[in-house]
């Protein structure tokens, strides 16, 4: 049973922010391929962008070795992660930091519903999750101006469906916690909805400075548990002191609840370091190295991490060193590695991954059969794939 | 708004192309010359005419800086240290024209920061080095443990330090150490230089050859990528990181003591070599049977070639020091101007390439 999480506010709340969304909201819909209503098959789903800097998010099916594109529809800025709601029927695109936008669209049509701006003085870092319940929604924020201590947030927004005043579905936030860390990225509900995970990538950035990182020297990278009712640090986790430039990024989880998180380091590029860690909650962290040369081929750059189906298998992707590794999750065991150019997008499908590249390129590969095959995207288009792929089950 | 702003994109690319097809429906076939998609005999012609001569070049120059600084150990006198010094250039020229290609065996065992470690920014090879020196461990000096020493004591930044200094033979006479030492470096660079060669003839070449799916390149194109990469992002690097990073806002702010070989006074020299070695690269080359220009549109070479010609017109006149060229009247602006052809090449690169069907990265250049 879900545990719901209280209505009471742990932090006053700048603004309070209630933004109904309604459908139709919007007709900007630049063109779309092909009705997607009729979907039996899963809907992959990804931000893009083009080589005249358009930025899109675009949905797209994969049949035996041809992948076509459902919808596309223009945004406000470069995005980088998507959130699904299935319940709703709606997806989430999260806009790149330092980006101010969420941006809502319809699963079955992929029709633009609404678009959400944050308040002025909180931007986002490209990541959020909706609660399996489906009655709430998490996103990491930074609140630059507390200069003083760490800046990150994550910001709980309640998600009501339609009732007579709202004719689809509303979003309030409603809650505003510390990510106990600098720079939050990407974040997890343990399957139990009790508990938010964060990865805390330690890197300060201002909005004034673009995207230049501030305190290399001193980041503090770390892995927090947080009460996701509360708000309340359960657990908090640090690398050994010697890999603190390796900033905690991105993370999946499996059915078991171990956890995988990758790293991109910020040090020297010739240093050894663990660009991955496992993790099971009450546990200490657990560094994983691949054998040389493909340790040293990851170039210090894990861009996506996720588990297949089974839960026993994980890819990372390095679209630095144009590759994606897969590895044994019980044992930690790195498996084998396939070249990828500027590969990062991935997702768990039938026995293996689908993942996408910044060339344009899709690529289905089978972990067990240790087989590829390159999809043929001849109907999107150039665009490059953005670092993360979603994928929702119609 | 976002729609209208992007629909009028879309009507403006329809009615470019149904222009283009009018105009070149005009002309006949064989005038309108296409890029070549034959990438495999790109890469090869590449590797045959460009890269494996080069890096044989390089081993070959460094063998002779390894005898020239065991020469030096042997009798230090002023004229072995002079012609270390001459073989340190010669060493060094040879690395400038190949020092773009940062792809295969230059990157296995850290070679490329083994090599040349720089920029430096904090200052950490000479502290090590003069660790080093200070400790006199003679083992640390054998080549199997000078190898996993730190990167800041392995190449070229550090022999230069120790041959460079006004009073360098005088303390190469006072420690024999510092001259071992710098012969130990001299000798590394030898090895890896030879490394690299050998590598690139005995199986890299195969590799690029023999690109496919499951290899180290997922397809012949992959690998005309990491030549173009070579190609364009050196143009940033040398803009950015040897030029901008040193030249500062007036004659009075540069900082001299940033600029790659400064030390030697070589730093606009290696600027030249390297601007001379993409040149070549792109379409400049005897050797090369078909270049690396002919994956683009013919017009867009023909705007690189331009750009190419007039940073080379701007940089070919220069001393090879920034402190030479800052002592010219106009010598700042004269910087500038360089560093404003730079980024026209490059921009032009960025232009050609938007018309082929080749990136050269998205996720990679600036992750998240």
């Amino acid at each position: 049973m879900a545990t719901r999480p209280k209505t009471t506010l742990q932090m006053k709340l700048d603004r309070r922010q209630f933004i109904t969304l309604t459908s139709g909201l919007f007709s900007t819909s630049v063109f779309t391929v092909a009705s997607a209503s009729s979907l039996k098959t899963p809907v992959f789903l990804s931000a893009a962008s083009d080589g005249d800097d358009n930025h899109w998010v675009i949905g797209f099916s994969q049949s035996d070795k041809a992948s076509t594109e459902l919808f596309r529809h223009s945004l406000p800025g470069r995005a980088h992660h998507i959130a699904v709601h299935e319940g709703l029927g709606i997806y989430l695109v999260i806009a790149r930091r330092p980006g101010k936008y969420l941006w809502v669209g319809d699963l079955e049509s992929g029709e633009p519903l609404a678009e959400i701006t944050l308040p002025a003085d909180r931007h986002l870092y490209g990541h959020g999750v909706f609660s399996a319940d489906g009655n709430y929604f998490y996103a990491p924020e930074n609140a630059w101006q507390m200069i003083n201590g760490d800046s990150g947030r994550v910001v709980v927004w309640e998600v009501k469906r339609a009732d007579r005043k709202t004719p689809r579905f509303s979003m309030t936030r409603v809650k505003d916690f510390p990510s106990y860390g600098t720079g939050p990225h990407e974040l997890l509900i343990t399957s139990d909805q009790r508990t938010l995970v964060l990865a805390n990538g330690g890197i300060r950035t201002h909005p004034e400075r673009g995207r230049k990182k501030l305190n290399i020297e001193s980041m503090q990278p770390s892995l927090a548990y947080i009460n996701a009712i509360s708000g309340d640090l359960e657990e908090q986790h640090l690398l050994d002191g010697q890999y603190h430039k390796a900033s905690i990024r991105h993370m999946d989880q499996n059915q078991s609840g171990l956890i995988v998180v990758g790293m991109q380091y910020e040090g020297e590029p010739f240093d050894r370091v663990p660009l991955l860690v496992t993790h099971q909650q009450g546990e200490p962290l657990r560094e994983l190295w691949a054998p040389e040369p493909q340790q040293g081929q990851m170039t210090q750059y894990v861009g996506s991490v996720r588990f297949d189906n089974s839960g026993n298998y994980f890819a990372a992707s390095c679209p630095r060193g144009n590759m994606i590794t897969f590895w044994e999750a019980k044992s930690g065991d790195f498996l084998r590695s396939v070249r990828s150019r500027d590969g990062c997008g991935l997702c768990a499908i039938d026995n293996g991954f689908l993942f996408t590249a910044g060339t344009g390129r899709i690529t289905y590969y089978d972990v067990r059969q240790d087989s590829m095959t390159s999809l043929d995207s001849a109907n999107s288009g150039k665009v490059f794939w953005d670092n993360h792929l979603s994928v929702f089950a119609s | 708004m976002v729609y209208n702003e992007n629909r009028s994109q879309l009507e403006c690319r329809i009615m470019k192309n149904i222009l283009s097809f009018l105009v070149l429906g005009l002309l006949p076939g064989w005038l309108i010359a296409q890029p070549s998609e034959n990438w495999t005999e790109v890469n090869l012609s590449i590797t045959d005419g460009q890269v494996i001569p080069r890096y044989t070049a390089f081993e070959s120059s460094s063998a002779g800086l390894a005898a020239a600084a065991q020469a030096l150990c042997q009798a230090t006198n002023a004229m072995n240290l002079e012609n270390a010094r001459k073989s340190f250039h010669a060493s060094m020229d040879a690395w400038q024209q190949i020092q773009h290609v940062q792809f295969g065996p230059i990157t296995y065992f850290n070679w490329n920061f083994r090599l040349h470690y720089w920029p430096d920014e904090k200052g950490t090879g000479p502290r090590q080095l003069d660790e080093l020196i200070a400790a006199g461990n003679e083992e640390v000096l054998q080549s199997d443990n000078f190898s996993r020493e730190s990167v800041g004591v392995q190449g070229f930044p550090a022999l230069e330090r120790l041959l460079f200094d006004d009073e360098s033979l005088l303390a190469f006479r006072e420690d024999r150490y510092r001259c071992q030492a710098a012969q130990t470096i001299a000798l590394n660079i030898s090895e890896i230089a030879s490394g690299v060669r050998q590598r690139w003839a005995d199986k890299f070449r195969t590799t690029i050859a023999n690109a496919d799916e499951r290899g180290f390149f997922e397809s012949a194109e992959d690998a005309t990528i990491d030549f173009l990469k070579a190609q364009v992002e050196s143009v940033r690097r040398i803009q950015q990181q040897k030029l901008e990073e040193v030249i500062g806002e007036s004659a009075a702010r540069a900082r001299v003591r940033r600029a790659e070989s400064w030390r030697s006074g070589r730093s606009l020299r290696n600027i030249k070599l390297n601007v001379m070695a993409l040149k070549s690269l792109f379409n400049d080359s005897e050797s090369q049977s078909i270049e690396l220009s002919e994956v683009f549109q013919a017009e867009d070479i023909t705007v690189i070639n331009e750009a190419f010609a007039q940073l080379n017109s701007a940089l070919t006149p220069l001393p090879d020091s920034f402190e030479a060229v800052l002592m010219e009247e106009q010598g700042h602006e004269k910087l500038l101007q360089i560093a404003a052809h730079l980024d026209a090449l490059f921009e032009a690169f960025e232009a050609g390439l938007k018309n082929t069907d080749l990136y050269l990265g998205f996720n990679s250049l600036d992750g998240d």
